[in-house]
């Protein structure tokens, strides 16, 4: 009973959160038109969540994420001013992600420092940076592109419904594919089950011939860049590009992951999982957002929400 | 506190009487009806193979466990059952291989931990707390252990002997469970360890000693019970008992000798040559290995025997030259694992598995590449194929190789280990301390395999305390002292007490 309580609570939880949007908001909740709207929302945490999965598995993380991501966007607009071609500055600002994830990995795998202090002082580095080339001063309007910004509202076309016309948002595809890309990578290929093995024992895979250092070092870049490009996506969502604008993603996408470990039969983060916590946080924004719960009070209850469902998995651990 | 004499008075005569102690887990007889007296002054050994009943008859002792039917009595007079206070005020210590002290404080405060500190003016007198510590290492003759040192700098066998120490103050204490103790301790730790038993037992305390180790029940203990699948087989005087006596109880078999004959060596060619091999705790090795032999390192722990199979490994910083079939040896355990060089470390705990993963995994780790697509997509098929060959061959007993490591037996982790170690058919398996807290019949079989091994070419090096171990394994052995590897000399020939009288030669013979 505890067991299979503990094994499908989280979905017992999902599904509870649904049902309960679907009955307060008949008409608007369950629509074709919302779900996909709930899908491009969350895209950019998708994102942040399944990269941020990679260093989890190993049993670091980087705090530094939300950081890079305004980074990266307002790399883009600062380029997109002085005249880059699109394909030129995205490109850029995703090597600027590579570069910081470099960093971070040096600095924890290479130097040794523990990865929350690492990332924290990266993660102001970054944000002084934001700052610095961006003047403080938001980049919108004309500055920003048709071509870029029109990439988040457009989508795959899906048919018509009451007379407007349905589509798969192109961010939910890009977090779609990454999401794919991070499963292939931990779940299906060496490199992610040495990840894996470090998680679990440090030192025995070290013994057993795992090259730890350089794969931490590694690990770090994936997330780093995925950073960026969410980063990146919620800047073509918002036609805009800021020094703060991506700050809120390094939370949200660290609790999408715990969440998602109190899914998982190990209690380990596993990507699938991790997207399943997204889910959660998505719907719930969502759905209180528009039964018009306060904005504050929403944060309030997502962090209840994270706090009760961490702290049922762990509860429910102790007593096996 | 109460002293020495008083104490001796108060104890003399004292029995703990377990009657019909029986404890099942659904359809498992994990104990059934046992039947134990354990008199003041002596010291009793526990024996059996893992899954016997002793951790279970411990943790019912430890009042961690109810059993389902039994009593204990303490000199007639019932002990509450399944309360560890309870269990305390009976006056029973246990005492582990695994403590858990708290390393930043001084040993004084470690020892006092469970008391309430002096105090003096509303804050603590650290010198009366220091002066109730010394007094009572020096009841047991621990007077090389300061109070005021931190814990941190001791070892595993000195932190032992504080915990015995500190279960002096307060009085009451008087029967000592300690269960494998000397797993982790060196040869002169445990001496002093044994010393100490001496001591407690001569102060009137009893001492109820489970151990895997053969050669140290047979000389500490005044009896021996015996249990198997969960029934108490025997409790045998001593005297009247032998080794082959016990393990014929333990097993109900006869093992027909522990140790395998051994073939001649398979070939002469040297397949690893060392030349003035130095490493952090390591002092210019010089050794060859040939083709199908057992090199065994003896010393006392922290002689370098680990040091020197780490410096193969490639683990840490290293110079002087090191050859395996003529090119130079790889310098981190990845490059040599891709050489044929395997390892099985000493802590499979913390240096070998993957606890949470599966026994497939674990067993693929270190060839992940060789077995997936492409060298990078998971081929799980031939993987989890590896882990059923392989564990067949070192006899694991497992449900199914896709079983989490942390669900298994020591003896069966131990087995997964040699079976990762051969997933990449080495030619050089470096182990250090193989049967380490390992049930007799997982050692039986770990000897064999070795012997299987050597005589198909493999090259070994084997680090062990266990001297029997060494020598009925070894073709040649080689004597560490201090960082340095002595000598080497034929096994043939050589016996514990000549290994021994080596191992302290130049030092003085301690206790």
């Amino acid at each position: 009973m505890t067991a299979s309580l503990r094994r499908y609570g989280g979905v017992l939880g999902m599904v509870a959160i649904v049902a309960f949007f679907a009955l307060s908001l008949p008409d608007t909740f369950l629509t074709a038109r919302n779900l996909l709207n709930i899908t491009q929302q969350v895209s950019m945490l998708a994102v942040v969540a399944a990269t941020m999965t990679v260093v989890m598995v190993m049993g670091d993380f980087d705090l530094s994420v939300g950081a890079m991501a305004s980074l990266a966007g307002v790399v883009a607009g600062v380029l997109f001013v002085q005249g880059w071609p699109v394909p030129l500055a995205v490109g850029a600002a995703l090597a600027v992600g590579l570069v910081g994830g470099l960093l971070n990995g040096i600095l924890v795998s290479f130097v040794g420092i523990l990865p929350f202090v690492a990332t924290l002082a990266t993660l102001t580095i970054f944000s002084g940076t934001a700052f610095i080339i961006s003047d403080g001063r938001t980049i919108f309007g004309r500055d920003i592109p048709a071509s870029f910004s029109g990439f988040a509202r457009d989508g795959l076309a899906l048919g018509m419904v009451d007379g407007r016309s349905l589509a798969l948002p192109n961010l939910t595809l890009v977090a779609l594919g990454v999401v794919a890309l991070v499963w292939v990578v931990l779940e299906h290929t060496s490199y992610g089950r040495r990840l894996y093995a470090i998680g679990g024992n440090r030192e025995a895979a070290r013994l057993a011939g795992i090259r730890v250092v350089q794969l931490r070092f590694s690990a770090f870049a994936f997330t780093a860049v995925g950073a960026a490009m969410a980063g990146l996506m919620t800047a073509s969502r918002v036609a805009s590009a800021n020094p703060t604008q991506g700050d809120g993603l390094m939370l949200t996408g660290i609790a999408a992951v715990f969440l998602g470990m109190t899914l998982t039969r190990d209690g380990q983060p596993r990507v699938l999982a991790s997207l399943a916590g997204v889910m959660v946080l998505g719907v719930l924004d969502n759905g209180l957002t528009q039964m018009r719960v306060d904005s504050y009070l929403r944060e309030v209850m997502v962090g209840l929400i994270i706090l009760t469902s961490v702290g049922v998995s762990a509860l429910s651990q102790r007593r096996r | 506190m109460l002293t020495g004499a008083r104490v001796e008075d108060q104890l003399r005569g004292r029995t703990l009487r377990l009657d019909g102690i029986s404890r099942h887990f659904g359809a498992l007889r994990a104990l059934d009806g046992v039947h134990i007296e354990l008199h003041a002054g002596e010291v009793h050994a526990l024996m059996g193979e893992n899954g016997a009943g002793k951790s279970t008859l411990i943790r019912i002792l430890a009042g961690l466990e109810r059993p389902d039917a039994g009593s204990i009595l303490l000199d007639g007079v019932p002990v509450p059952l399944g309360q560890p206070a309870a269990a305390r005020a009976a006056g029973l210590r246990f005492i582990h291989q695994e403590l858990h002290p708290v390393p930043a404080l001084s040993v004084g405060e470690n020892m006092l931990l469970d008391h309430p500190y002096p105090h003096r003016f509303g804050l603590v007198d650290w010198a009366a707390l220091n002066k109730i510590a010394a007094s009572a290492l020096a009841r047991l003759g621990l007077d090389h252990l300061d109070p005021r040192g931190p814990m941190s700098a001791l070892g595993s066998g000195d932190q032992m002997l504080v915990r015995i120490a500190a279960s002096l103050i307060g009085g009451g204490a008087w029967l000592y469970v300690m269960d494998e103790p000397t797993a982790a301790l060196t040869t002169t730790e445990s001496e002093r360890l044994f010393a100490v038993m001496a001591e407690l037992v001569q102060q009137g305390a009893a001492i109820l000693y489970v151990s895997h180790r053969m050669g140290e029940v047979m000389r500490l203990a005044d009896r021996i019970t015996v249990l198997r699948d969960g029934v108490h087989i025997a409790t045998r005087a001593r005297a009247a008992t032998d080794v082959d006596r016990v393990i014929a109880d333990m097993t109900g078999r006869d093992l027909g000798g522990l140790f395998p004959a051994r073939a001649a060596p398979a070939g002469q060619a040297i397949v690893l040559q060392a030349e003035a091999l130095s490493s952090p705790g390591l002092v210019r090795a010089d050794f060859d290995l040939r083709a199908g032999e057992v090199l065994g390192l003896a010393g006392l722990s922290g002689s370098g025997r680990g040091a020197l199979l780490r410096a193969v490994l490639g683990d840490g910083p290293r110079t002087g030259r090191l050859t395996l079939g003529g090119q130079e040896v790889g310098r981190s355990p990845a490059d040599t694992w891709a050489q044929g060089i395997a390892y099985v470390p000493r802590e499979r705990r913390a240096q070998g598995l993957i606890m949470g993963r599966t026994i497939a995994e674990n067993v693929a780790l270190p060839y992940l590449t060789q077995f997936a697509r492409a060298g990078v997509f998971l081929h799980d098929h031939r993987q989890r194929q590896l882990a059923q060959d392989l564990g067949e061959r070192v006899r694991l007993k497992a449900a199914s190789v896709s079983q989490a490591c942390a669900e298994l037996s020591g003896g069966n982790q131990q087995k997964v280990l040699f079976a990762r170690a051969l997933a990449g058919r080495p030619r050089v398996l470096l182990l250090d301390e193989p049967t380490r807290g390992v049930d007799i019949g997982a050692r039986f079989d770990l000897y064999r395999l070795i012997e299987s091994l050597r005589s198909e070419g493999v090259s070994i090096v084997l680090a062990s305390s266990d001297l029997p171990e060494l020598l009925g394994l070894s073709d040649r052995v080689g004597v560490m002292r201090d960082g340095v590897l002595t000598e080497i000399l034929p096994a043939s020939g050589l016996t514990e007490a000549g290994l021994l009288a080596r191992f302290y030669h130049g030092q003085e013979m301690q206790a």
